[in-house]
């Protein structure tokens, strides 16, 4: 029996692994860089918005350095919403390859969300020594609750990706609504240019029912001493992740069949 | 040993549900080579895909105890923008087969020559098949899962095709689908017939093919009835 499981573990490790690589050649090109281009896109998309916001004349944010404020915003958004969309299409783009009976659905959307969350992790990474190259204070408080609530956000995206990617049968353009409908409002909603602080009570109220702004709010009071938000609700953003990660698995099991016909 | 017990697959259509296979219980013994023949849409496709673990039954349990390969010859698991070799990578890869010497199998089966480090998209239906058997073959299964086995390529190719299948034939078994006995008869030695959502085991390939002879020649007596109906009424139409 442990050697059955430890069988199938060994399977399944090796075609995650054999997807990513497939995933990192189809993506970035036949080009050696290819895969350069995956890092420097999103830090590109980073740098734009800390130019604007810093030629705009913002100085700092309830404390903390302008710079390394709206990386630990911009950052892990772009991870989750990267996520989001490439869970969400991860049948539509690769069904043929479920073909191979050692490839399942599961194999599919894990994937993809490793080889993002990888990505966005040396990313986020790359941009904290390079601001620091740039003569940024860094010193993390709570490396821990970095992670943490990066990872939140991954599952939270993961639970969301494949709730959309289950209702790809029904909806086949569902993957061009994520962004517009979805990614796009939680962009301006989530936190990723003002704290919980600066907002008006009555539109705090509102927008702290969306758990990326308590992740966020976290991250930040992690990785900052200079920063101890009193509205995030860790519980709160972790029943979301959980929830949503656990639906998503259903939704994917139940509509197994009907993804793969489709 | 493949072992199917109570399996039925529906599949839903504009006009209610279509049943293909209907409770389907059959135990196919290992170290025989299986032939299964079916009338076009009698299910033979989808029995291969629920065999080789793409879709799953409706009801029912499909066990088994080796290794099977896809549908021989099968192109749709490959990536049009990766070439020949990335593509072969890839398959030895999830089959946990040593890389290297996968891949000098593929590149000299399927003699793409510089093609082989192209996209795909670029290769020709005719390259593409070669490359398709070149990949099927170069995974070493203890059951080849085998879909009309209809040879591709010129002359030169489906010889070495043939000498290849005939050379895996003496380490694996064959499961076969087609819709013609003579296929069946040459690489079979026992049959099945797949008929209206049901399956029946003969154990001489040669009952197989007499049964399923029975069935079309029925058919076609219906048919022909049907015809002669329709004439006769069209004639009172007319009249």
């Amino acid at each position: 029996m442990a050697t059955a499981v430890s069988n199938a573990l060994a399977i399944q490790g090796r075609v995650i692994q054999a997807l990513m690589l497939r995933e990192t050649k189809t993506r970035y090109g036949l080009l050696k860089l290819g895969y350069v281009w995956a890092l420097i896109e999103p830090a590109l998309q980073v740098g734009v918005f800390v130019a604007i916001f810093t030629l705009a004349g913002r100085e700092s944010a309830s404390g903390m350095p302008l710079v390394l404020f709206l990386i630990t915003g911009i950052t892990p958004f772009l991870a989750f919403r990267k996520s989001l969309q490439q869970v969400t299409a991860a049948v539509k783009a690769n069904r043929q390859l479920l073909t191979f009976p050692q490839v399942t659905l599961f194999d599919l959307v894990f994937a993809r969300l490793w080889l993002e969350a990888v990505t966005m992790v040396v990313v986020f990474i790359l941009l904290v020594f390079f601001s620091q190259y740039l003569g940024e204070q860094v010193n993390i408080e709570n490396l821990l609750g970095v992670c943490i609530a990066f990872l939140l956000m991954q599952l939270t995206a993961a639970g969301l990706g494949m709730l959309f990617c289950s209702l790809t049968p029904f909806l086949p353009s569902i993957h061009k609504l994520v962004n517009p409908f979805l990614g796009r409002p939680l962009f301006f909603t989530s936190g990723l240019f003002f704290t919980a602080e600066m907002l008006p009570p009555a539109v705090r109220d509102l927008l702290l029912y969306n758990p990326l702004l308590h992740l966020i709010e976290y991250l930040r009071s992690s990785f900052f001493y200079e920063f101890h938000s009193v509205y995030y609700d860790l519980g709160y953003a972790g029943a979301w992740a959980l929830a949503t990660f656990t639906l998503g698995i259903a939704a994917m099991t139940v509509n197994r069949d009907r993804l793969l016909n489709r | 040993m493949i072992e199917l017990e109570h399996v039925t697959k529906t599949y839903r259509t504009r006009k209610g549900p279509h049943t293909v296979l209907d409770d389907i219980s059959v135990h196919l013994p290992a170290g025989r080579n299986v032939g299964i023949l079916g009338v076009n849409g009698a299910g033979k496709s989808t029995l291969l895909r629920l065999l080789s673990g793409v879709e799953k039954p409706d009801s029912g349990v499909i066990r088994n105890n080796v290794r099977l390969s896809w549908p021989l010859g099968f192109r749709g698991g490959f990536q049009g923008k990766l070439s020949g070799r990335e593509n072969a990578k890839f398959v030895a890869r999830i089959y946990g087969a040593e890389v290297q010497p996968f891949i000098e199998f593929v590149e000299q089966f399927s003699e793409l020559g510089k093609f082989f480090d192209q996209p795909i998209y670029t290769y020709s239906s005719g390259m593409r098949a070669r490359f398709a058997f070149a990949v099927s073959l170069a995974a070493d299964f203890d059951c080849y899962l085998v879909d009309e086995a209809t040879a591709v390529g010129d002359q030169r190719f489906k010889d070495r095709y043939r000498q290849a299948f005939e050379e895996r034939k003496q380490r694996a078994d064959i499961l076969m689908v087609s819709h013609n006995p003579e296929t069946i008869r040459r690489d079979c030695d026992m049959g099945a017939v797949l008929h209206q959502g049901k399956i029946t085991l003969y154990d001489d390939v040669e009952e197989a093919i007499d049964a399923y002879m029975e069935i079309n020649r029925s058919a076609k007596q219906a048919a022909r009835l049907r015809q002669t109906k329709g004439e006769s009424q069209d004639l009172k139409a007319d009249s």
